[in-house]
């Protein structure tokens, strides 16, 4: 069986290696407000990659990490810190986990 | 399909008479359980949807009282007939709603939809990106090396081919954007990831980026050398054996190896094992005789 999911992009696989982007990029692939986004990083959530450049660029990977921190926010009715504070402990298991791996 | 009656209460783990603050701790606690961006078991995420279902539910008095007053007679109904199919039940029900059949991945069961007639309620609110997934595939040593097209199976049953480049290397992710989860409301799908697995190989042992593999020599070329054809993984290479060899010799072959991180690759081993005839036949056995008189070499002496 093979199902072509609606407005998905041909399967092929990226590298993690992608370009930074500017954060209504990140927003757009969060699907959320540049302002919810704003609103995270005031609690440090993520950072962009160089303070140097303008606009700030940040990973791609910041998207996935923002709906996240959303998701969380939203489904378990934390605050904004909560919902960064439960991010940072989420890496800091999955750090544990792979050195004991 | 036969809609399933689904118990709220026990989803819930709590009695048909607790009370709202009771259900409310109830239901935190297991959101914060099965959440599953904190949980990584498979069956996480649907738990998580049944809980929330179930405090959407349970949580509101009008719902609640509908809910009850339909298990009632849902229980009495199964009591008198042993058991029966929730369609017919609902079929014969006058909800008085325009029953909306409409749901999905992210959306609530067709019980919720069929009781309530209406689609997932506030509890998210505005689009959002859906969850990022993770799934291990394993390749044999050969097409991590030479890449290509492969078929795989999702969970939920989706079926998608994948480009993999040459050249992957164990513990490596591929991110296919997209292929997660489905976003909330409208929101951007999750990217799946797929981890690199290589699977154990019937000739070479991989030791991180280089391969090793066993070489049997017999005696008389290991002694006087020789040139012997060798495995690889992409055919067949020729190995001079130096004249000399004993067993466990490391003969290299460079770059024969898997990719490495930043270009290049690691090396092949083909380690010498200087192999017998198991039964040498009459004039073998004499020559070897002959070699034992002859001989002056002892390969025990550098013990003492």
């Amino acid at each position: 069986m093979s199902v072509r999911r609606p407005g998905s992009r041909n399967p092929v696989p990226a590298d993690a290696d992608d370009q930074p982007v500017e954060l209504a990029v990140i927003a757009r692939q969060a699907g959320v407000r540049v302002t919810l986004v704003r609103r995270y990083l005031e609690f440090g959530l993520f950072e962009p990659c160089s303070r140097a450049s303008h606009p700030p660029l940040f990973e791609p990977s910041c998207a996935s990490r923002l709906a996240k921190a959303e998701r969380l926010r939203r489904d378990l009715g934390l605050n904004f810190p909560g919902a960064v504070l439960a991010c940072e402990l989420l890496d800091r298991i999955r750090e544990l986990e792979e050195q004991t791996h | 399909m036969a809609v399933e009656y689904k118990d709220y209460y026990a989803v819930l783990g709590v009695p048909r008479d607790a009370g709202q603050d009771d259900i409310r701790r109830a239901y935190r606690k297991l959101a914060r359980e099965y959440h599953p961006d904190l949980n990584q078991e498979r069956d996480a995420e649907e738990r998580f949807k049944e809980v929330g279902e179930a405090y959407e539910v349970l949580s509101d008095p009008d719902k609640r009282d509908r809910y009850d007053e339909l298990g009632a007679q849902w229980r009495a109904r199964e009591r008198a007939s042993g058991g029966g199919n929730f369609e017919e039940f609902f079929d014969r029900q006058d909800f008085g709603d325009d029953v909306r059949v409409e749901f999905g991945d992210g959306g609530f069961s067709e019980f919720f939809e069929r009781l309530f007639g209406d689609g997932p309620p506030g509890r998210t609110s505005g689009p959002l990106r859906g969850l990022d997934r993770e799934a291990v595939l394993e390749f044999s040593l050969e097409d991590a090396l030479a890449g290509g097209r492969r078929r795989l199976s999702l969970e939920d049953g989706r079926s998608i081919e994948v480009n993999i480049p040459a050249g992957v290397r164990e513990g490596q992710r591929i991110r296919l954007a997209g292929q997660g989860a489905d976003g909330r409301d409208g929101g951007p799908a999750g990217d799946l990831y797929l981890r690199v697995r290589l699977g154990p190989h019937p000739t070479f042992r991989r030791r991180g980026e280089d391969l090793d593999l066993d070489l049997p020599v017999a005696p008389w070329e290991a002694a006087l050398g020789a040139t012997v054809p060798v495995p690889t993984l992409t055919g067949t290479a020729q190995v001079r054996v130096p004249a000399g060899s004993s067993s466990g010799r490391r003969l290299r072959l460079r770059g024969r190896g898997l990719p490495k991180q930043g270009g290049g690759h690691g090396d092949l081993h083909a380690i010498v094992r200087i192999t017998i005839p198991k039964h040498p036949s009459a004039q073998e056995r004499e020559l070897f005789e002959k070699l034992g008189e002859v001989s002056e070499f002892d390969p025990r002496k550098s013990r003492a």
